[in-house]
């Protein structure tokens, strides 16, 4: 139950990009089409479901203050946390190509699409960001795969949710000024007001 | 341009070991000040239950370790309010925060004594830690009780990550000013803690275990609440152990 | 992602003054026409998580400028030597262990702006600009222009952040660095007068609109139109 509340939070309350801005220049960048933000959610999705708790391991047996005592009980005191941005950087940027090359073995249609887009996956803040909060705020294991996997779909949605607005945008008649960043920060600062709502949820 | 594997692996290896030195330098270099840093928030957070927070501000860190040290004795008890007394272990040592995933009647509860400026042997008031859960992450802070051991007589607040301007406001001074002068315990002798209202503006000075809210913040003020009543609940057996100085709320037990 | 401007720099001549025309351009262009957040697009994430207040935003800037300047010293240094294949991941090592000792000197010194600004400086090391710096000019300029474009791209940020931070601060908890501004001006007014401030602006929902606002004002000015 606990992990089904924390699931809901992730997704609606917590969300990456509603409450953190984390992930916005792809956001921002890939969310003129349905398609392609629909791939470039799914990849977030898998990613993240991926990586937080793989950087879980990491934290968890190498890097945390007294993680390696599972080597040796005299190491009780090292304390590795400083190398945490390096290696969760390391294993995003590693699981990023795997995600990379296994697209483009089965679908060189999305692989096609999404082009440049996949690699700066890795240097997606809403990776690293869903890495650091997990150290932050003491996951367990089981945490910190909803925990992943939630936030993921919640940046998914909204990505989504754009892409389907923008699409519509076409039509309007956007000020010059306004047109391409300026009307998509407004957007999304309203449909941020609406997200709030979900912060009456008493989890 | 194509380089060789063996270049890039032996390019690799080299740019790890030199960057990994770098790091581990620079951690071994700048440890014992984050320690240091570290260890003087905490001891600002514990006097600030009993001091005033522009007061705090204006001391130098010298000047809070001095104070800390002269003023400040703690100790370490349990859930049955008895001191625990272990090799090593010391209220400063024992980490909250990290006690809290334990059942609450395997934690440790440290207790910071603050004596009377001039008199050490007198006590002035007893600070006990809080912790618990906001709306969006944890909040913590120190409670301070005056000898009565039934008076507030200072809070301190502090949080992960409330809402700028909403729920972060806990850490403001005129907030945590409601507290003083409110009772835990009710004239029965059951604890009631105080509990901050709903909405805000009210004035609630002639009610003993009520404080005004913070409009906008309510769940982070029921947070507060829960983690009021939470730890003051762990602590009651060691308050009324101590409670001489309030003889009608220990006579009603 | 960069949305690559500058074209390679043509052949020098030898002695080049140390302030010469195109080097100040070279700072000057990323402050207005050519701004990483208000044109380029790049580094959003973390100009609107700290920006609630003043204080923690200008150390966030001074980090980012730091950092930027000094991973496109950095690299540029090592720019004929780094193995193609492995350019990215180079780039990130070299980033990742610049702001893991930012955030080391500022847990040592300022702990009080280390716990305030907490995941958000490690979230430096994916700032879009820093990377899109690194890709688009540092692999292929000298040192010195290296820094100077850095800096520029860094300050251009810097004070957009700082003016979101200017306006969520005044509207949002109606101070400005903490000083209480409204109930100053309020008190001019005699004591029954209250401003009242914006719960709003210091939700992400106010940095959203008061940035499109000033990509709006922005844009406006120096007539740039996106299709």
């Amino acid at each position: 139950m606990e992990l089904f509340s924390l699931g809901i939070r992730s997704i609606f309350i917590d969300n990456m990009i509603f409450a953190y801005f984390l992930g916005m220049c792809s956001f921002l960048a890939v969310s003129k089409k349905v398609s392609t933000a629909v791939g470039l959610g799914a990849a977030v999705v898998f990613v993240l479901g991926v990586t937080v708790p793989l950087n879980w391991i990491l934290n968890e047996f190498v890097l945390k203050e007294g993680a390696l005592t599972w080597v040796s009980a005299s190491l009780l005191t090292i304390d590795l946390s400083f190398l945490r941005f390096i290696m969760f950087i390391a294993v995003i940027a590693g699981t990023v190509q795997l995600v990379e090359m296994i697209i483009e073995k089965f679908s060189p249609a999305l692989y096609g699409q999404l082009g440049i887009f996949l690699p700066l996956i890795a240097v997606n803040c809403a990776i690293l960001g869903g890495g650091l909060f997990m150290a932050q705020r003491d996951y367990t294991l089981a945490e910190s795969g909803v925990y992943g996997f939630g936030s993921g779909l919640g940046f998914m949605l909204a990505i989504v949710l754009l892409a389907a607005i923008r699409e519509r945008l076409k039509y309007s008649q956007v000020p010059d000024g306004l047109k391409g960043l300026g009307i998509t920060m407004l957007l999304t600062g309203l449909m941020g007001i609406a997200f709030m709502s979900f912060m009456g949820i008493d989890l | 341009m194509q380089q060789s594997n063996t270049y890039i692996i032996v390019y690799s290896a080299v740019l790890t070991i030199v960057l990994g030195l770098l790091l581990s330098g620079s951690s071994q270099l700048l440890g014992p000040m984050q320690q240091e840093a570290i260890a003087l928030d905490k001891k600002k957070q514990i006097l600030g239950a009993v001091i005033s927070g522009e007061e705090l501000a204006a001391m130098t860190p010298e000047e809070v370790n001095e104070l800390y040290a002269s003023r400040i004795s703690s100790t370490v008890v349990n859930i049955s309010g008895e001191e625990i007394k272990e090799e090593g272990l010391t209220a400063e040592k024992v980490e909250v925060a990290k006690d809290y995933k334990k059942a609450a009647e395997e934690r440790a509860y440290p207790v910071y004594i603050f004596h009377a400026a001039g008199n050490p042997e007198a006590v002035d008031s007893y600070v006990f830690p809080l912790y618990g859960a906001g709306l969006w992450d944890a909040i913590w802070g120190y409670v301070a009780l005056e000898t009565d051991m039934n008076t507030i007589g200072g809070i301190t607040l502090a949080h992960a990550g409330e809402t700028p301007g909403l729920g972060a406001r806990i850490t403001e001074s005129g907030v945590q000013a409601r507290y003083v002068g409110k009772k835990i315990f009710d004239e029965s002798g059951a604890l009631i803690t105080v509990i901050m209202q709903k909405g805000e503006g009210k004035d609630y000075d002639d009610e003993l275990h009520k404080v005004d809210g913070m409009s906008g913040a309510t769940i982070t003020a029921n947070g507060v609440n829960a983690m009021l009543k939470s730890y003051l609940s762990h602590y009651e057996a060691y308050i009324k152990s101590k409670s001489t100085a309030a003889p009608e709320a220990v006579a009603a037990l | 992602m960069s949305t690559e401007t500058l074209e390679k720099v043509i052949e020098k001549k030898p002695a080049e003054p140390l302030f010469s025309k195109r080097r100040k351009k070279l700072v000057t262009d990323p402050l207005i026409d050519d701004n990483p957040i208000t044109i380029q697009v790049l580094g959003i994430c973390s100009a609107l998580a700290v920006t609630t207040q003043l204080k923690p935003t200008l150390v966030m800037a001074i980090s980012v400028i730091f950092v930027i300047a000094l991973a496109n010293f950095v690299i540029s240094i090592m720019r004929n030597t780094i193995p193609a294949r492995v350019r990215i991941i180079v780039q990130l090592a070299v980033v990742a262990t610049l702001v893991t000792l930012v955030s080391e000197i500022l847990k040592a010194f300022a702990y009080d702006m280390y716990k305030e600004l907490s995941v958000f400086i490690g979230l430096i090391i994916t700032n879009c600009i820093v990377m899109g710096r690194l890709e688009a000019f540092a692999m292929g300029n000298k040192p010195y222009d290296s820094i100077l474009d850095g800096l520029g791209s860094a300050l251009g940020y810097s004070w957009i952040i700082l003016t979101v931070a200017f306006f969520r601060e005044l509207l949002g908890s109606g101070s400005v660095f903490g000083i209480p501004v409204y109930s100053y001006i309020s008190s001019l007014f005699g004591p029954d007068f209250k401003l009242a401030t914006n719960g709003l602006m210091v939700s992400p929902v106010g940095a959203f609109i008061i940035l499109g606002l000033i990509v709006w004002v922005q844009r406006t000015k120096t007539g740039y139109v996106e299709h």
